[in-house]
């Protein structure tokens, strides 16, 4: 087809996404015949929407745009080379798409690689890392199996953790979608058991972790910072999860002098009946009391503890038998990490159980999106801008 | 019990309480009630105590969780008789209160430390106490057995 206005009739009938391999033809034509001014700005806006489809679908052909470069004739000079630049800048940004993908893939690899090696080490107790206690008294040199095999719990336990997040993620996505499609109660039940089964299976790991390194538990190193500073016997503190649900429900907790709560009831879509407000400020003052009573035996260990260590002469320089002692008390603090886990798991436990599937379900939502909170805030923290040195 | 009263710590004494059983052979002249550790130990007495307390807890000496354990209790207003275990003992005390649980649904045979008894019946350990707490059953329990008046 030769004339222009044939073919520029057609292209109107096209619509926006014709292929490329249309472009050329009807440009081709259209460069011969001379071009009528009129047409030319809805022309190029044509081309322009086609460029930007064919960026999208990642057209890696450079053919078309060879042609407009060889041939600019004058009428329509700038606008070939706008469209040239284009079609330049496009090209450009595929390839560095593409570049970034295989690096990806290729990161991903190294990382598949990675966790089997570590996986592998583990087994056989041969990972070398960490290096937290190395060279005290040549208690633990530097290739011991047993410390060595510690290193590998902690690395498998936050390998898993990193997992967990990512999944308690979705999850949260998936019950804050459901809440506002207003799915049935028996397919929430199912998301709340998930939500809570998945807590369930933090803790376990944990237990496992602090039998590799209680200190590393107690210390909260897997957590950002900010979640490190709310930190209660190795996590959070189950007096404050209750907080955060009831404010999220219908409370806000005004005073609490006495043993007495002054409360503001806040109207939300379900709101608490009053046998479930009673209910859930026993809870309150249960879980209170547990974790005061853990809180006091914390510190008892503690004073044990820097007794055992303090114990004999100060500043002789021989203490071998001393902290033969205290090592043994520090099983002890393993049993604390298990006992405020549990506790975590009660009342968690009994939350659920006091609460509507429907309650339940925007509890958990609300506690984990808290935590994601702050986790970013975390990240905000160490990525704040600062005054230049 | 509005007041916390401080709460009895029981030390087992060589030949000591009124229970005259088999093991208390030696009778050592003039022990004060802090002389463990010599000759036989009687812990006959073990049995006599978990019926006469309505709450007691059994816990090896300077056991942290024991010391959870009682802090609850105490912070509920109960007064817990708390029974400190040697080391030495340790198996002896186990033994006898085996044979007291014995006859009720035994659970794994042999207690563990920290071991709750109420109303003569062994309760269970620290877990089992923050989970009834939790959940809001303890202070019945602990009303029926006697260890708490409201």
């Amino acid at each position: 087809m030769n004339s222009s206005s044939t073919h520029f009739v057609t292209s109107r009938r096209m619509g926006i996404y014709e292929p490329l391999h249309q472009i050329s033809t009807w440009g081709e034509s259209f460069k011969t015949n001379g071009c009528p001014n009129t047409s030319a700005s809805t022309i190029a806006e044509l081309e322009a929407k086609l460029d930007n489809q064919s960026e999208d679908t990642s057209h890696g052909t450079p053919g078309p745009s060879d042609k407009y470069d060889q041939e600019a004739t004058k009428p329509v000079d700038k606008v070939q080379r706008r469209l040239a630049q284009n079609r330049e800048a496009a090209r450009k940004s595929r390839l560095r798409k593409k570049a970034y993908v295989q690096e990806l893939e290729s990161s991903r690899v190294k990382l598949m690689q990675l966790e089997q090696e570590l996986e592998r080490a583990r087994q056989q107790g041969l990972y070398i890392g960490g290096g937290l206690d190395a060279g005290h008294l040549g208690f633990s040199g530097a290739v011991n199996s047993a410390h060595t095999k510690n290193s590998a719990g902690i690395a498998a336990f936050e390998m898993e953790y990193g997992h967990w997040v990512e999944e308690q993620s979705s999850q949260i996505c998936e019950l804050r979608t459901a809440l506002h499609a207003h799915i049935s109660d028996v397919e929430l039940r199912i998301l709340v058991e998930t939500a809570m089964n998945h807590y369930f299976n933090l803790f376990r790991m944990k237990a496992n972790a602090a039998k590799a390194d209680v200190f590393y538990m107690m210390s909260g190193m897997w957590k950002t910072s900010a979640e490190r500073f709310f930190l209660w016997i190795g996590g959070f503190r189950p007096s404050e999860l209750l907080k955060i649900q009831l404010v999220f429900l219908d409370f806000v907790f005004l005073t609490e002098g006495e043993g007495r709560l002054g409360v503001v009831l806040v109207p939300q879509l379900d709101p608490l009946t009053d046998q479930q407000i009673l209910d859930v400020c026993n809870l309150r003052q249960s879980c209170q009391q547990a974790e005061d009573a853990l809180t006091q035996g914390m510190e008892k260990l503690q004073q044990i503890l820097a007794e055992a260590v303090a114990a004999g002469q100060l500043g002789e320089g021989s203490y071998i038998p001393q902290l033969a002692t205290a090592l043994e008390k520090l099983e002890a603090v393993v049993s604390f990490v298990n006992q405020a886990d549990h506790l975590r798991q009660e009342t968690l436990q009994q939350m659920v159980r006091i609460l509507t599937v429907r309650q339940a379900a925007r509890g958990l939502l609300a506690l984990g999106e808290y935590f994601q909170r702050l986790r970013a805030l975390s990240s905000l923290w160490a990525t704040r801008p600062r005054e230049p040195a | 019990m509005h007041q916390a009263l401080p709460y009895r710590t029981w030390v087992p004494t060589t030949g000591g309480g009124s229970s005259a059983g088999p093991s208390s052979a030696t009778i050592e002249p003039s022990d004060g009630p802090m002389n463990p550790g010599v000759g036989m130990k009687d812990v006959t007495c073990v049995t006599k105590m978990v019926s006469e307390n309505a709450v007691i807890v059994f816990g090896r000496r300077g056991c942290c969780m024991c010391h959870v354990v009682m802090r609850l209790l105490l912070g509920l207003g109960v007064n817990p008789t708390v029974f400190e275990v040697d080391e030495e003992d340790e198996a002896a005390v186990v033994d006898e209160l085996s044979r007291v649980i014995a006859g009720e649904d035994a659970k794994e045979g042999r207690p563990q430390f920290p071991a709750v008894f109420m109303g003569g019946q062994l309760f269970g350990g620290l877990e089992r106490v923050m989970a009834t707490h939790i959940s809001g059953e303890l202070v019945p329990i602990l009303k029926k057995a006697g260890a708490l008046w409201l």
